[in-house]
This record gives structure tokens, C-alpha cells and sequence, in this order.
């Protein structure tokens, strides 16, 4: 060896040992973000116990908990209703693989469920125990029904590989839960479902009130609502099809001059949507199932519904005759009106109603100062590898899923949570079994009637400050509710010290929840 | 190598011209959407990136994530490990050049969601990183042919390794 060459051969072994730390840099990020074959959500993530006086759970693991959350001792399976007894309201679903025809007589691949698509509506009255048993007869990657918005028990939260397995073809899967709070829910599968809920296992939940309960609306309102006509209105796209119940166009909603209509918006697609009425005032009667407390009549202005949302609206066709309109993000509508009414299209008001400051101040029944811990949910992105796919993907507190926390309370705790969206983008954040209140949002506080959510938008650079009673053990999962968003990893668990799940994820499993 | 460099190079630059192309057929398509009276909110538009779409051009706003955030970058990479073993002078630092101009795409890109002036830089960057993987590509080629003369002689030869910093 020349003097000379050595300067080459430094070059050489030096370009060898650069592009090795690249690559195996890489590989080895790569190979560590793929998902095990088979793992429980209890083991997947790392305890997050927040701060607070009751930070610290005892008896915990730090981390990588083995076979559940500290301290173990049921499983999510132990954690129903009463299941003796005759149900008040009994449904069977069937679900099926089946064409969906859309607007001229196009046909798109989807789901049915009793052959249709939104499912049929299911009614009943608050304290009735419901028992819908799930038949799948086609739907070949299995599903399950998940209870959108209603603080059923865990065992029946239909969350395949965290509550329960996906139901095969071939297989039923029988849900039995008291309905405790009047509102407006909706159903949907949570196998697959950025995929299934799309293409059309869903339907819509009405609780009515038990008679002789209180009206939180004020008055007026409860004179309204006493012969007020009930409008379920769930707003799902079919392919390129915005529909209302089903119907690609207006839904109309026969209401004598001066009676009241009660819309109840429930928003099973991925992103927000405006809502807004032309021709009548209206009030925001309800937020995703519980009501506001005196809720004023607003005109010329948008109420957000965020994906996976609901908002009632109580609508009262004008005394002239003529009609009012409920625009469903102005592509399809409800029509508030007698028989024959028109009303003309409006667009989409300036103002955006918020929520924090509506209705009027009233205890929700939750004092955020006694709170027992406080946990941050982080959200933001970054670039890196997610189950060996490269790109951006979101973090929960900085991590990739399944990386992500395990929120770790006990039951009976009241709980501030943090939520905060460094991500770039808008997300709808649900949480499984339990609604919040909101306290703030950017520091400004809540100050009209109790905001409660189960189905939350949280703007790109907004932080919002909740709580909630842990009253509801179990695994909850906590997730944006953009459908494909939840497939990329924006997922967290909400889990009860002491319960864990036999239930598994991963490639080697058939469940798939997101 | 250099065969192997020319190509990712020009690759990226391609994808470039793929990333521009798509863009403006899906805004294009948008456009016809709303002027026919078609209504867009945050619903729809999930939608259309879920891949149910009233306008079938919204594949061109899927396509361009998809080639922004993983195809390019993942090219720009294998561009730089490529240019290591180039053989030719400087090659490490147009790879390098066109990686960074890559995450400086990407993260003009993602910032025009919350600052749209970030979203008219990114239209800038993109023609600097066209730019960058062009000349990188045909660089390399010129040497290619710059060495094909005298290369029956050199051929038996070891193959120079002069891509890395001096």
C-alpha cells in the first residue's frame, strides 16, 4: 500500500461506516416499530399515573406491566350488567357483506346491517335494559358494535382485542346494558373501522327521558318539548354521497306551524361539520347526549359538530307556514315545516356558537378541585417508523403507538385531564364509557352550562383542560375519532387499577380495532 | 453505483414533477366541485382522504401525502447512502443537499396547514429541490460520460472512491 492510496482507502472504509450507521440506524428503527404478533394493550404501553395527591398508584410496576395493570384482579369480562332478567328493548343485528346503492343507482361495496345501511334506529326509554344481540353473517374481517357516546359497562364496549374478540363470520355477540342517560348515541362497529364504519355498520341510539324527570331546558323548552317531533338525523357519506338517514338529499320532518322539532345531529364521518338553521332561530339543546341547561334561542350562527359528535337542536317551524331549514354542513338538510313548505338554502353563518360560554351556569356535579391526579394528553407528530411504515406519525406525550400511555386511575377518582394538539391538524377526541366536562380551553374558562363531551375537537394548537369521574371501571380506549387517524396511532387507553383484559391485538390476532 | 446514484437522483426529481402534477389536478378538480355547487367542510374533505370522495380527484391530495411523506424521503435517503459509494467528487454533498431540502419540504409542507405563507414557501422549495436531484442526476451522468472515453483503460482498474469528504 501506497502513502498515497491510504488517503482512498480511509475514504472508503469511512463512506462504508457513514452509510452503515444510516442504514442500520434505520433498520433498526424500523424493525423496533413493527407490532408484536400478539399483545394485550395492558403490556403494549407504559403507566401514565399523571401528577397529583394520588399520583402514585401502590403496588405498581414502572413500566411494561406483565399480564395487566398493577394490582389485577378482574378483567374487563367480569364487568357487566345484571344479566338475569328480560330485556325491555331486545334487537338482533345482522350483519352482512352487501352492495350499498347510492344516488343513480350506483352501487358501492359496504356493510348492512338487517339490510340496511344506517342500521335501523334504535329507540329506548332512560333506565330500560337493552340487549342487542350482534349476527354476523358476512362480514368476512369480523366485527363487533361499540355504543358511541353511552357509559355502558366495559364488558360490552364492543372494542375487538380490548373488550371483547371480533365477532366471526358465523358468530353473534350478545350487548346488554341499562340505558341510564336520555340522549342521542349512536352505534358502530369497532373492528376495522376506519374501514367498516365507513362503508356502513352503524345506526343511531335515541334514549328518551323516564317520565315525570327533570327538564334541564328551562320552561319554554319544556313546553316545546312536550309535543315536539323527534328527528333522528345521523349524517353519513356513502362514496361520494353525503346523506340523512339514508336519504341523499333533504329529509323532511312534518311540524305544524309554531310546534317545535327536536333534530338530533349525529355526525359518523371523520371531520366536522357545520351546522346551522335558515328560517327559524333555534337552540342547542344537547351536546353528544346530555343537555344544556337553559339553552337561549341563537340565530345566524353554526353549531360544530365534531366527528363522531352529536348536537340536538330544537327547531320550531315558523308560524307564517313557511319552512325551516337545518343544514347539515349545506349539502344535505332537515326540513322543519307542515306538509309542501319550502325554505330556501342558506349559507353558512359567520359566527361558530362555542359551547364554552352557552346555556347558563349550573353545578355539574364534579368539583375539578378535588381532583386526584392530573394527566397530560399530548398530541403532536413526528417523523419516524410506525409497524415498520415510514413517514410522520402522530405521538401520544411523545411517543409512538403502541408506545403510547396507559392511563392508569382508580375507580371513584375525579381526574383533570390536559388535552393538547401540537399535531398540525384538527382531531375529535373520544373517550370510551365516561363524558367530560370542559373547565377551559386555552385558558379561558368554561363559563355557560356544564360542557360535556364524549366526542371532543381539539383545534391544531388548542389545549383543552377537562375532568371526569372515574366511575366506570374497565379499559376504556381514548382516541381520535378521523377514523384513519386512530389506524395511524392516535390511540390511548384509559385503564382502572385493577382490571386487566384477556383479550389480544396484534398481526397474529383477527382483532383489529381501529 | 453511479448508475445506481443517477437513478435515485433523477427519481426524486420525477417525483417532484408528480408531487406538482397531482396537486393542481386536485385542486383543479375541487374547483369544477365547488363551481358546480358542490359543498365542502372538514367532514368531506376527511372523507375524500379516507378515499370516499364527491370529487374523484381528491386521490391526487392522497397521493401527494403519500409521496411527500414517505416515497421522496425514503428516495433521499438511499440517495445519500448512494452517493457515498458514487465515485465522484462531491456526490455526498448533493445527496445531502437534496436530503435536507427533502425535510425542509416536508416541513413547509405540514406548517401550511396551520400558516398557508409556509404553504407558498413549499411551493418555492419544491422547484430548489428539483433543482438540487436534477443537477445531482445529470452531474453524475456527465462523469459517466466523461470517463466512457478514456474508461477502456481505467476499466481493470480499482474503481475510485472519491465520494466522501476530504
Amino acid at each position: 500500500m501506497t502513502t498515497a492510496s491510504r488517503p482512498r482507502v480511509l475514504r472508503r472504509v469511512l463512506a462504508v461506516v457513514v452509510a452503515a450507521a444510516v442504514v442500520g440506524t434505520l433498520a433498526f428503527l424500523w424493525q423496533t416499530s413493527r407490532f408484536p404478533a400478539r399483545f394485550s394493550v395492558t403490556e403494549a404501553g407504559h403507566f401514565e399515573r399523571g401528577s397529583g395527591p394520588r399520583g402514585a398508584l401502590p403496588s405498581g410496576h414502572d413500566h411494561h406491566g406483565s399480564g395487566g395493570v398493577p394490582g389485577a384482579a378482574v378483567t374487563v369480562d367480569d364487568l357487566t350488567e345484571p344479566l338475569d332478567g328480560p330485556a325491555d328493548v331486545a334487537r338482533t343485528l345482522t350483519a352482512r357483506t352487501a352492495p350499498i346503492e347510492v344516488a343513480d343507482g350506483a352501487e358501492l361495496d359496504g356493510y348492512t346491517l338487517n339490510g340496511s345501511t344506517p342500521g335501523p334506529t334504535i329507540h329506548a326509554t332512560q333506565g330500560d335494559l337493552v340487549e342487542v344481540t350482534l349476527v354476523n353473517e358476512s362480514v368476512t374481517g369480523g366485527t363487533t358494535l361499540h355504543w358511541h357516546g353511552i357509559d355502558v359497562p366495559n364488558a360490552v364496549d364492543g372494542v375487538a382485542g380490548v373488550t371483547q374478540d371480533a365477532v366471526p363470520v358465523g358468530g353473534t355477540h350478545t350487548y346488554r346494558f341499562v340505558a341510564e342517560d336520555a340522549g342521542t348515541y349512536w352505534y358502530h362497529s369497532h373492528q376495522i373501522s376506519h374501514e367498516q364504519v365507513r362503508k356502513g355498520l352503524l345506526g343511531a341510539v335515541v334514549v328518551d327521558p323516564a317520565p315525570g324527570g327533570p327538564v334541564v331546558g328551562g320552561r319554554e323548552v319544556a313546553e316545546l318539548l312536550r309535543d315536539a317531533v323527534d328527528v333522528p338525523a345521523l349524517v353519513h357519506q356513502y362514496g361520494p354521497e353525503r346523506t340523512v338517514q339514508g336519504v341523499a338529499g333533504d329529509l323532511v320532518a312534518e311540524v305544524e306551524p309554531g310546534r317545535a322539532a327536536r333534530v338530533r345531529v349525529i355526525n359518523s364521518d371523520n371531520g366536522a361539520m357545520p351546522v346551522w338553521v335558515g328560517g327559524a332561530p333555534f337552540r342547542l339543546l344537547a351536546i353528544d347526549g346530555t343537555d344544556v341547561h337553559q339553552p337561549p334561542e341563537v340565530r345566524g350562527t353554526a353549531v360544530l359538530v365534531p366527528a363522531g359528535g352529536r348536537a340536538d337542536l330544537l327547531v320550531v317551524a315558523p308560524a307564517d307556514g313557511a319552512a325551516a331549514r337545518v343544514e347539515l354542513g349545506g349539502v344535505v338538510a332537515v326540513v322543519v315545516g307542515p306538509a309542501g313548505a319550502a325554505a330556501e338554502a342558506t349559507r353558512r353563518p359567520e359566527a361558530t356558537l362555542d359551547p364554552l360560554g352557552y346555556g347558563a351556569q349550573a353545578p355539574s356535579g364534579l368539583d375539578p378541585r378535588e381532583a386526584a391526579r392530573h394527566l397530560p394528553y399530548v398530541i403532536d407528530r413526528q417523523p419516524g417508523f410506525f409497524d415498520g411504515k415510514p413517514g410522520m406519525h402522530w405521538t401520544v406525550n411523545g411517543r409512538t403507538y403502541p408506545d403510547v400511555p396507559m392511563f392508569t386511575v382508580r375507580t371513584g377518582e375525579v381526574v383533570r385531564m390536559t388535552i393538547e394538539n401540537r399535531s398540525g391538524q384538527a382531531h375529535p377526541m373520544h373517550l370510551h364509557g365516561h363524558h367530560l366536562v370542559v373547565l377551559a380551553r386555552d385558558d379561558v374558562r368554561a363559563t355557560g352550562s356544564p360542557w360535556w363531551v364524549d366526542s371532543l375537537e381539539v383545534g391544531d394548537g388548542e389545549t383543552y383542560e377537562v375532568a371526569f369521574v372515574a366511575d366506570n371501571p374497565g379499559i376504556w380506549m381514548d382516541h381520535c375519532h378521523n377514523l384513519p387517524h386512530a389506524t395511524e396511532g392516535l390511540v390511548a387507553h384509559l385503564a382502572y387499577q385493577g382490571v386487566t383484559t384477556p383479550y389480544l391485538l396484534g398481526h397474529g390476532t383477527d382483532n383489529v380495532p381501529e | 453505483m453511479r448508475v445506481v446514484f443517477r437513478i435515485l437522483a433523477f427519481a426524486v426529481a420525477g417525483m417532484v414533477v408528480v408531487q406538482a402534477a397531482v396537486m393542481v389536478w386536485a385542486v383543479a378538480g375541487l374547483g369544477i366541485f365547488v363551481e358546480d355547487g358542490g359543498v365542502v367542510d372538514s367532514a368531506t374533505m376527511e372523507q375524500a382522504l379516507a378515499g370516499d370522495s364527491p370529487f374523484p380527484e381528491s386521490v391526487g391530495l392522497v397521493l401527494h401525502g403519500m409521496n411527500g411523506m414517505t416515497v421522496i424521503p425514503v428516495l433521499a435517503v438511499l440517495l445519500l447512502v448512494a452517493s457515498f459509494f458514487a465515485g465522484v467528487r462531491g456526490a455526498w454533498r448533493w445527496g445531502l443537499a437534496v436530503l435536507l431540502l427533502v425535510i425542509l419540504q416536508a416541513a413547509l409542507g405540514l406548517a401550511g396547514h396551520s400558516v398557508p405563507f409556509l404553504g407558498a414557501l413549499h411551493g418555492v422549495n419544491a422547484l430548489l429541490l428539483f433543482s438540487a436531484a436534477f443537477y445531482a442526476g445529470w452531474r453524475v451522468a456527465a462523469v459517466d460520460r466523461a470517463s466512457a472515453r478514456p474508461a477502456v483503460v481505467e476499466a481493470s482498474g480499482p474503481v475510485p472512491a472519491e465520494g466522501l469528504p476530504s
